[in-house]
């Protein structure tokens, strides 16, 4: 199965969240993103909960990885 | 809690809390403008009373007003440290600080010592008022491990806001009711100054560059060790210059000022050596304002350390337009660019609504002409340091510079108005 990668790294807040939300939007149930990013996006993870998409976090030396499922 | 340094916004305040202190820090700098329009002889030395208003309306009144709006903002998000009822302590410390700095300056301008006891007594009622509630959000705070030093560094510049303005209020009450004390006046002048422009100041603009030059600027974090121990260092040397000068002792009173004047550089140059790691292809307004405003930071130190040495006479004003107008005000205004356009994004996203790009909440050119205003205002002010025949101009200037400062968040705040319909 596709994995799409979007890297936000180095953009200008709130563009990584901009970003994230328009390939979020393109996303097929049962499809995953892996969204690297500079800092934790706790507004983005909020959302991501409200609207029941899975994700698990991993926080690297050069950045943090979110890996986000549609359910 | 997440280890990494990121950001919480489920705790912001309401748009309004900062907001209001946001908008007010402007008029202010353009009511210090009228001063040097309509005062002669201001710049004439640092003792002039109009040059006493001018400091005060522009650190108690500009660089006060900005810097507690952004306490409002960053606390929650940064240290998680949400503060009760926030609108409400907004409200009354800003209406009571706002009033106690115009009467502070109007005491101080006129020799008036009931308005100079009155604004000193408003000031510090505010700041307590602000203070009691900073506090207690930072007691229930949840104790926040990783790498991000900024809560700490928040405390300790809360703690030389406290200083300073028990230092304010001691000057007051030997100002305006004859106070006998047993240090010489000017030397609690310097205290006062000192712990305002480094304990408070510096502390609370280190503290917050640590995550806003990263962020907006998109650079490399700030080495571990400076953040680590630069503002302890920096109280450390504050608690001993304090100590040696109110004990008389000229050598370590000396020795330990150089020391906070090179701490001080030591910021500035790590900050322009970080910028020019900047992964921003290129620089914006903003970027460009705080670059110009360390390199008047490194400037005004070269002047303090001036005024160490020598006795030229305009050395002292020039030091003071460089370190509260080129860097405190420089800085502060890039600082502004970046928090209002983006915090008018956050919560019209929070709000649900499609918000504008922040390109087109605020555009670049307004943002870049202004910043080029207030460069040109800070050359004249330096002219005028040295040449007093140029003060009006120079207070002409200043207040087109915050005019449009004002004018130039405005538009930002209309354009998130407008969107939400």
């Amino acid at each position: 199965m596709n994995t799409i990668v979007v890297d936000t790294r180095g953009l200008e807040p709130p563009e990584p969240f901009e970003r994230a939300m328009e390939a979020l939007v393109d996303l097929k149930p049962g499809e995953s993103m892996r969204l690297l990013l500079d800092r934790m996006p706790h507004p983005l993870l909020r959302m991501l909960d409200r609207d029941g998409y899975r994700h698990a976090a991993e926080v690297r030396e050069d950045a943090v990885e979110i890996l986000i499922t549609r359910p | 809690m997440s280890a990494n340094p990121g950001l919480a916004y489920q705790d912001t305040p309401p748009f309004s809390a900062p907001l209001r202190f946001f908008l007010t820090a402007p008029l202010f700098g353009v009511v210090a403008g009228l001063v040097l329009l309509f005062a002669p002889g201001v710049l004439e030395s640092r003792w002039t009373p109009p040059a006493l208003a001018l400091v005060h309306l522009f650190a108690a009144g500009f660089m006060l007003q900005v810097m507690l709006g952004a306490l409002l903002q960053v606390l929650p998000v940064v240290a998680g440290a949400a503060m009760p009822a926030p609108a409400r302590v907004a409200g009354a410390s800003h209406l009571v600080l706002a009033g106690g700095t115009l009467a502070l300056a109007w005491g101080l301008g006129r020799i008036a010592p009931e308005a100079i006891l009155a604004g000193a007594g408003l000031l510090a009622a505010g700041l307590l008022i602000f203070l009691a509630a900073a506090v207690r959000a930072l007691l229930d705070a949840p104790a926040t491990a990783g790498a991000s030093r900024t809560p700490r560094d928040l405390r300790y510049a809360l703690a030389g806001l406290a200083v300073t303005a028990a230092l304010g209020v001691l000057l007051a009450l030997v100002l305006s009711r004859g106070l006998a004390l047993p240090v010489p006046l000017p030397m609690l002048v310097d205290l006062h100054a000192g712990w305002g422009w480094l304990g408070w100041g510096g502390l609370l603009l280190a503290a917050t560059s640590w995550v806003v030059v990263p962020m907006f600027q998109i650079t490399p974090a700030y080495p571990a060790r400076l953040t680590r121990h630069w503002a302890p260092t920096v109280l450390v040397a504050l608690l001993a210059w304090s100590a040696a000068t109110l004990g008389g002792h000229a050598l370590p009173a000396t020795a330990t000022g150089l020391a906070l004047l090179a701490l001080a550089a030591l910021f500035a140059i790590a900050t322009v050596r970080l910028q020019s790691r900047s992964r921003r292809s290129t620089p914006d307004a903003s970027f460009r304002a705080f670059r110009l405003a360390m390199f008047a930071a490194l400037g005004g130190l070269v002047a303090l350390l001036g005024t160490m040495l020598t006795d030229i006479e305009r050395l002292p004003v020039v030091a003071g337009v460089l370190v509260m107008h080129g860097a405190f005000g420089g800085a502060i205004s890039a600082m502004l660019y970046k928090i209002v356009p983006f915090l008018t994004w956050l919560h019209l996203t929070q709000a649900g609504i499609k918000a504008p790009n922040m390109k087109k909440l605020l555009p670049d050119a307004p943002m870049r002409r202004q910043l080029q205003a207030h460069a040109a205002t800070l050359a004249v002010l330096l002219a005028a340091a040295v040449l007093p025949v140029l003060a009006p101009l120079a207070g002409l200037l200043l207040m087109v510079e915050f005019g449009w400062l004002f004018g130039n968040l405005l538009r930002a705040v209309r354009a998130g108005r407008r969107a939400r319909g």
